[in-house]
């Protein structure tokens, strides 16, 4: 076998290697019933603050837990724990996605990304 | 609308620039389709004529829309909405330049500029390859300034322009019923305040001349394709392909430097898909001009070549489609609107793929090919696997990051990895190991032919590269065995690549810039890899435990809660947040650092002033302050700020019956009570008012420093009365309400200032050796700066 064909084979290999990895890497979209069906194991939720609910954040007590009530696309709550400081702006978002894991009662969310509303995009002229 | 005269409005900058922008549109058409037929016509002049004078009419026209776009936003002429979106009257004038390519049409435009920059070039440099090089970058450059258009054809609206009124825009908002709208329109939209950076000013620009520059030699290998002529092209393309790997590295680089001084993720690169999307291209573009030198030294790989320079350009497209389509959606930090282009964008990507597929089949037998095996123990073996291998590397950077475009095509609902660092290190790291030890071994051996000398010298210079290794493994101390590898592998890269330096250190330096960039690439790998690996965040709360059980159970505890004036420990410093100040929309934050040498005494100290810009868009915008040493960073930004301020108020009394030699605890600090004294000469007092006047003398102990108190008691006809003693900078008070003469104690109630409302919530990360990130770049690019010089002057030569 020519050199060149064995590179090639050892690159292909890689090449499949690398799509079974981003595949297998690759978190998914998925709900709450989702996340408490497979505790531990990490997913992408999609939903919105409950505004009813209180949501939790004393920075005297503990400057690393914030803790809010979401509903994911499918209308189930849960309560979400994130150990970190309340993000920025979290009331005005209008849609939020969590990454993060089932831990017994509540998410343990590991990230926050928020959706706010025109964030970019301006649509209302302030006079 | 028409019923109605407005009053106010400045349309005559808008009308120039959006002639301006058609006559771009028109004349880069003529241009690119004289081009054509000049090349198909070698013999008839009037072709070559006719493209060059509809080509200075189109450089005319691209100035003239970006004078126009900067008189409208230099003057504050709200009534486009170009610059009522993107900037507003507080802005200095550096920050307006950057308003100018915050949105997606000036930063099209910024690349329209470059690519015409470009083309001037070219037409001064390029000789006999000037018409199918110039057709090609015209071909491009209809694509983008079709960008801007933003005229309807059916009803397709073709580009987005960026003369576009803001009555236009928002027709239906009842505020443009009245003629003179604008008197009430007084202020844009502002800059995004994370772009309000001076990186910012100057990383776009760059960015945009790197994605221009990759067209030049895309435009050479579609011209060697069009000619059939497979070996001339490559000597004026190589030094192209250099300049394009200096000027996008360096782009790339500078926008590790903003997110590392303005954004407070915590670091110089994030993976983030807009990083990654002008990475890929970058590290594709370095394996093509290997392989260009490979086909240059030995003549074979023309096909790998090509195939790479030509990936290049249309992974530059690629990532133009990913980042502004608006399919990445909110991945990433850097979100351009989604200006319903995607489809345009699309067909722009997809034009220039066919076009070079189809070229490739027709001449795919034509092209040259190499019979014989190749050889192992040769430079080019081993700079060919290099390459390959980093085309690896891009191939992985670009799958995971084009997960929504799957998403897109397979209605899978995918998302990026949860650990993504993790998932692109164990990719990477491997990756970059052979690379690092190829920049070694291929550069010892010499082309097609090697004695066993080289070997010799391999062996060698990987024993003392051990040797350092080790050394360098404890000295950093790293904990990782992974990481010796890592290590290994920029340390012999650097010895290696500096030993190969020594012959040309004698005037003849600008021969030796692969060995420069190489050394570069090997110090950045130590950087890297020691900045990531030994990062420390130290603002973990050493102060007490939680109150709530919930609470301070997980590892990623790694923001601090600091009061205004009182000391936390954290790490080996004592921190203090000791005010705020405003300047401009922007608060500063001082937070004090006090290192602790390891008898616990204060070393050195110094402040850090991590800013905050509460907007009304975005909420807390935090930016960081770094302190730099050689050695390390010391990071700091706050992650959260109170909203209003509090009142001084004080609260949680205890009460404490104390003995003299007896110790007061409270939650700022504690107090000795050293004794009792009968003979005060509190001046405040009329000390004839009472029978008895005692004082409790106290030494107050904080944790960097130590205060005297004293709260007096005075007795007078069986009525006491009680002073209290304010120690403001430990925010404690004192007061000494009853003597016990039984017990010979006495009774003192503390307590402490309320500063709730007072604080601010930080994070602070120690980041060692990043420096050697920044001079690793920087060397590199001193590096492909000395080899542009280097293929120039063979250029020059071989003309």
């Amino acid at each position: 076998m020519k050199k060149t064909s064995i590179i090639a084979l050892i690159l292909i290999a890689l090449a499949i290697g690398a799509i079974a990895s981003m595949y297998g890497d690759a978190s998914t979209y998925e709900n709450f019933e989702v996340a408490l069906n497979h505790p531990g194991k990490e997913y992408h939720v999609v939903g919105v603050l409950n505004r009813e609910k209180e949501k939790y954040y004393d920075p005297q007590k503990d400057a690393n837990y914030f803790s809010f009530y979401m509903v994911d696309e499918k209308g189930k709550e849960s309560k979400v724990v994130y150990h970190n400081p309340q993000p920025a702006d979290f009331e005005r978002s209008e849609k939020i996605v969590i990454v993060g894991k089932m831990e017994g009662d509540h998410f343990e969310a590991s990230k926050i990304l928020l959706k706010c509303p025109s964030k970019y995009n301006e649509t209302e002229v302030k006079t | 609308m028409s019923s109605v005269t407005f009053i106010g409005e400045h349309l005559f900058w808008g009308n120039l620039g959006h002639t301006a922008v058609v006559v771009s549109f028109i004349s880069s058409i003529l241009a690119c389709l004289s081009y054509f037929f000049a090349e198909r016509n070698p013999l008839d002049q009037s072709w070559t004529k006719i493209a060059k004078y509809s080509f200075h009419l189109h450089s005319l026209a691209v100035l003239t829309i970006i004078a126009s776009l900067f008189k409208i936003i230099y003057s504050h002429y709200f009534e486009y909405h170009y610059a009522w979106q993107h900037s507003s009257t507080d802005l200095p004038v550096h920050f307006m330049i950057s308003c100018f390519w915050e949105g997606q049409e000036g930063s099209f435009l910024l690349w329209i500029f470059w690519q015409m920059v470009i083309g001037q070039i070219l037409l001064r440099n390029a000789k006999n390859w000037l018409n199918p090089v110039m057709a090609v970058i015209m071909l491009s450059q209809i694509a983008l300034t079709s960008m801007l258009l933003g005229v309807k054809i059916f009803s397709y609206k073709l580009g987005s322009s960026p003369f576009e009124l803001l009555r236009n825009v928002m027709a239906n908002a009842p505020i443009f019923k009245t003629a003179d709208y604008l008197s009430k329109v007084k202020d844009g939209n502002g800059l995004n305040p994370l772009l309000q950076n001076y990186w910012m000013v100057i990383h776009p620009p760059t960015l945009f001349f790197g994605f221009a520059t990759t067209v030049v030699p895309f435009a050479y290998a579609i011209a060697s394709l069009w000619r059939k002529d497979f070996k001339e092209w490559l000597k004026p393309a190589l030094p192209w392909a250099l300049i394009s790997v200096m000027v996008l590295g360096a782009g790339i680089i500078m926008g590790g430097f903003w997110a590392y001084e303005s954004l407070s993720f915590g670091g110089y690169w994030a993976w983030d898909p807009v990083e990654n999307a002008s990475l890929v291209p970058w590290l594709i573009l370095i394996a093509g001009v290997h392989v260009m030198i490979i086909h240059k030294s030995t003549g074979s790989s023309y096909i790998v070549a090509l195939g790479l320079i030509i990936a290049t350009f249309l992974l530059v497209l690629y990532a133009t489609f990913l980042t502004r389509s608006g399919i990445l959606g909110n991945s990433s930090v850097h979100s351009f609107t989604d200006l319903g282009m995607s489809g345009q964008l699309l067909v722009f990507l997809l034009v220039f793929v066919i076009l070079a597929i189809v070229l490739i089949a027709m001449r795919w037998k034509l092209m040259p090919r190499s019979a014989k095996d190749e050889e192992i123990y040769t430079r080019e073996f081993w700079m060919f696997i290099g390459s390959l291998v980093l085309v690896i590397s891009a191939f992985q950077v670009i799958l995971t990051t084009s997960i929504p475009v799957f998403n897109k095509l397979f209605s899978a609902n995918l998302a990026p990895p949860a650990d993504v660092i993790g998932h692109y290190n164990k990719w990477q790291m491997p990756m970059a190991i052979i690379i690092g030890v190829l920049t070694a071994v291929a550069n010892l051996l010499k082309y097609k032919k090697n004695t066993n000398e080289a070997l010799k010298k391999m062996g060698l210079y990987a024993l003392i590269s051990l040797v350092i290794t080790l050394v360098l493994y404890y000295a950093f101390d790293l904990k990782n065995y992974f990481y010796l590898g890592l290590l290994f592998a920029g340390v012999y890269g650097i010895t290696t690549n500096l030993i190969l330096l020594i012959p040309f250190l004698k005037g003849k330096i600008k021969l030796a810039g692969a060995s420069v960039a190489h050394i570069g690439f090997g110090i950045l790998l130590i950087g890297v890899l020691v900045s990531s690996a030994n990062k420390q965040v130290i603002s973990i709360n050493e102060s007490g435990t939680a109150l709530n059980p919930e609470f301070n159970n997980k590892e990623n505890v790694e923001n601090i809660y600091l009061e205004r004036g009182k000391p936390n420990k954290m790490g080996d410093y004592i921190i203090t947040y000791v005010k705020d100040s405003v300047q401009w929309v922007n608060t500063y934050y001082q937070v004090n650092y006090k290192k602790l040498n390891k008898e616990g005494e204060v070393d050195y100290e110094f402040n850090l002033y991590p800013n905050g810009q509460i907007n009304p868009k975005f909420g807390l915008v935090a930016n960081p302050d770094t302190k730099h040493y050689w050695g390390h960073d010391v990071f700091t930004y706050v992650s959260s700020v109170p909203s209003g301020k509090a009142e001084s108020k004080y609260i949680n009394e205890k009460t404490h019956m104390v003995a003299p030699g007896d110790t007061i605890y409270t939650n700022n600090g504690y107090a000795i009570l050293q004794g009792i004294n009968t003979n005060t000469d509190a001046n405040y007092i009329d000390m004839k008012n009472f029978q008895v006047l005692l004082g409790a003398e106290l030494k107050v102990y904080t944790l960097d420093k130590v205060y005297d108190a004293m709260p007096l008691y005075g007795v007078k006809d069986n009525s006491a009365t009680s002073y209290e003693a304010l120690v403001e900078e430990a925010k404690l008070k004192f007061r000494f309400v009853e003597v016990n003469p039984e017990t010979k104690k006495i009774t003192i109630v503390t307590s402490e200032k309320d500063t709730s409302g007072d604080f601010i919530i930080m994070k602070a990360i120690v980041f060692p050796m990043i420096n050697f990130v920044w001079a690793g770049t920087i060397i590199m690019i001193i590096g492909f700066f000395l080899s542009i010089l280097k293929r120039i002057k063979e250029l020059k030569i071989s003309n």
